[in-house]
């Protein structure tokens, strides 16, 4: 392989572009894990349900044309969803005294992976769809890139942005950041955190509906097609650390690039196992992530 | 008139251990109650009981002549019975000024309310010399100011009836004890809030409290002034062990 320059600098940009995307993944994820504290293992069938919805709304209501209406849309109806689900699956493990929570919610959003997948497959087959796409060529300097893709990833920094705002700015978000450091802490201040449970789980896995809307016409949409993401999304939390906002992002750039100049520079069949390189490594030097913090249970 | 805490044959048992058994006591309007007693008495167990952190397995806990059992614990704390914690529950990444403000939105302050609210928060801080302070982390506090910061917190709600202080002296330097009870009495005279407060330390007790509760092995032993609590055998052998004779 030849180095030149302008490769590097396509194959930067492209990793750092997709590099955001799997970041909104692992955000979403992150943020569940930090209100909730459990791990959604089904988020990647958010995704798929995100992608799925942008491929309907594109192709059979709104036309080609409103792909950008569709995104929003596509992030909402996941949002809605994941509102509905979360009371019945995830509240009755704080209204009942459980012993092993953790159990309890990995059995639970395991099930749920499988009930969504398969339910999948029985309503649109195992065809891989795609809902096309009408943006142009980008010209990024010298280097042409995938509209599609550049749209995604303009609109996946505008998410991480109005997410950021949310969290920092408004009353939810503080209590949210609050509960994210003890459940017990903001009950006693009077805040009903079944309520803001169930918002958390809903914003967690409208990210990853976002993520899913976004690379529908990037990737295929089938009914596994969010497991890669999914994957990436959890490299990106060990690599960030486990409840940290800025660790997703920077988790996601790291991983983003490293594969891309992986694939391109090295081998391009490898391309998943540099970032897992990339993970070993990271638990070599700091296993608690780069941004994680050591926890005390109490 | 009817009192404004009072629990009745309250009973907590954890597997096998009784933490606590039968325990009633009536809190009047405006009463500073001590609660003592040796460690592993059930004294934080029936405060956790009292805000709901914890269902009790028998009894009844009213405020103000209304039963609040199997309330969840925010809706305790929005009926005025707040708490703090023995191991201090402040936000440390949210600033001190935030860790103040978020038990006030959290019961659902809108518009003007808010700036009442922020007014208030100010009020508190300057009362207790910690504006400088605000725009910090809770974290970078140091212990005493963190159980200053900690009391405030239920201060800054307007419907605060009951307080519930769980070792809010511990390990505390005088200075600060000092600015805890001033405050304590400040808000007792003012606005007639009543406190439960779980302590050792004697001297402070003496001070703030009129009646104190001793509790030994989950019941409760003595009620009284802590000059004539303090005189029981069963008390001091509590504490002390029992005289060789």
């Amino acid at each position: 392989m030849i180095f030149s320059s302008e490769l590097f600098f396509q194959t930067l940009i492209a990793g750092v572009m997709i590099g955001v995307l799997y970041a909104l993944m692992a955000l979403g994820i992150t943020f569940i894990y930090s209100i909730v504290k459990m791990i959604n293992w089904a988020m990647g069938e958010f995704y798929m349900i995100g992608s799925y919805l942008q491929f309907v709304l594109v192709v059979h209501l709104l036309g080609p044309e409103y792909w950008w209406v569709a995104v929003p849309l596509s992030a909402l109806g996941v949002f809605l969803l994941g509102i509905l689900l979360e009371p019945i699956l995830i509240k009755p493990m704080f209204v009942k005294v459980l012993e092993r929570r953790d159990d309890y919610a990995t059995v639970v959003t395991i099930a749920l992976l499988l009930l969504l997948r398969n339910l999948a497959t029985a309503l649109s087959g195992p065809y891989q769809r795609t809902p096309g796409s009408v943006l142009p060529t980008v010209t990024l300097g010298p280097l042409p890139q995938d509209g599609a893709r550049v749209a995604a990833f303009v609109l996946a920094l505008v998410a991480i942005a109005l997410f950021q705002f949310l969290i920092k700015t408004t009353w939810l978000g503080l209590a949210l950041r609050a509960a994210s450091q003890s459940r017990i802490g903001v009950q006693t201040s009077g805040v009903d955190i079944l309520r803001l449970d169930q918002l958390a789980f809903g914003i967690g896995v409208a990210l990853a509906g976002l993520a899913g809307a976004l690379l529908a016409p990037v990737f295929l949409v089938f009914p596994t097609d969010g497991v890669v993401t999914t994957v990436k999304g959890f490299e990106i939390i060990v690599i960030g650390g486990l409840g940290s906002v800025p660790g997703a992002l920077v988790g996601g750039l790291m991983l983003g690039i490293v594969e891309s100049l992986g694939a391109a520079f090295i081998s391009s069949p490898y391309q998943n196992a540099y970032g897992f390189a990339l993970v070993l490594l990271v638990l070599l030097l700091r296993p608690t992530g780069l941004f994680g913090e050591r926890t005390r249970q109490a | 008139m009817t009192p404004l805490l009072e629990t009745r044959g309250l009973t907590k048992r954890f597997g096998g251990l009784l933490a606590n058994e039968e325990v009633s006591i009536l809190l009047e309007r405006g009463e500073i109650r001590g609660l003592i007693g040796p460690n592993g008495a059930g004294k934080t167990t029936f405060a956790n009981l009292v805000t709901g952190i914890h269902a009790p397995s028998a009894g009844d806990i009213r405020l103000d002549g209304e039963s609040v059992l199997g309330l969840a614990p925010f809706e305790i704390a929005r009926k005025g019975l707040l708490r703090t914690f023995q191991v201090c529950r402040l936000f440390g990444n949210l600033t001190v000024f935030e860790n103040l403000l978020l038990p006030y939105m959290a019961r659902g302050a809108k518009g003007s309310a808010l700036d009442e609210g922020i007014g208030r928060a100010r009020e508190l801080l300057e009362l207790t010399t910690l504006s400088r302070l605000a725009q910090l982390p809770a974290k970078g506090l140091s212990g005493g100011q963190r159980a200053l910061l900690q009391v405030c917190c239920g201060f800054m709600i307007p419907e605060l009836k009951c307080y519930v202080l769980d070792e809010p002296f511990a390990g505390i330097n005088p200075v600060i004890k000092d600015a805890i009870i001033d405050l304590i009495l400040h808000e007792n005279r003012a606005r007639g809030v009543s406190y439960l407060i779980v302590s050792h330390e004697m001297a402070v007790m003496r001070r703030l409290c009129s009646k104190i509760t001793v509790m030994i092995e989950g019941r409760v032993v003595a009620e009284g002034p802590l000059e004539e609590v303090a005189r029981r055998d069963d008390v001091i052998t509590a504490y002390l062990g029992k005289a060789l004779t």
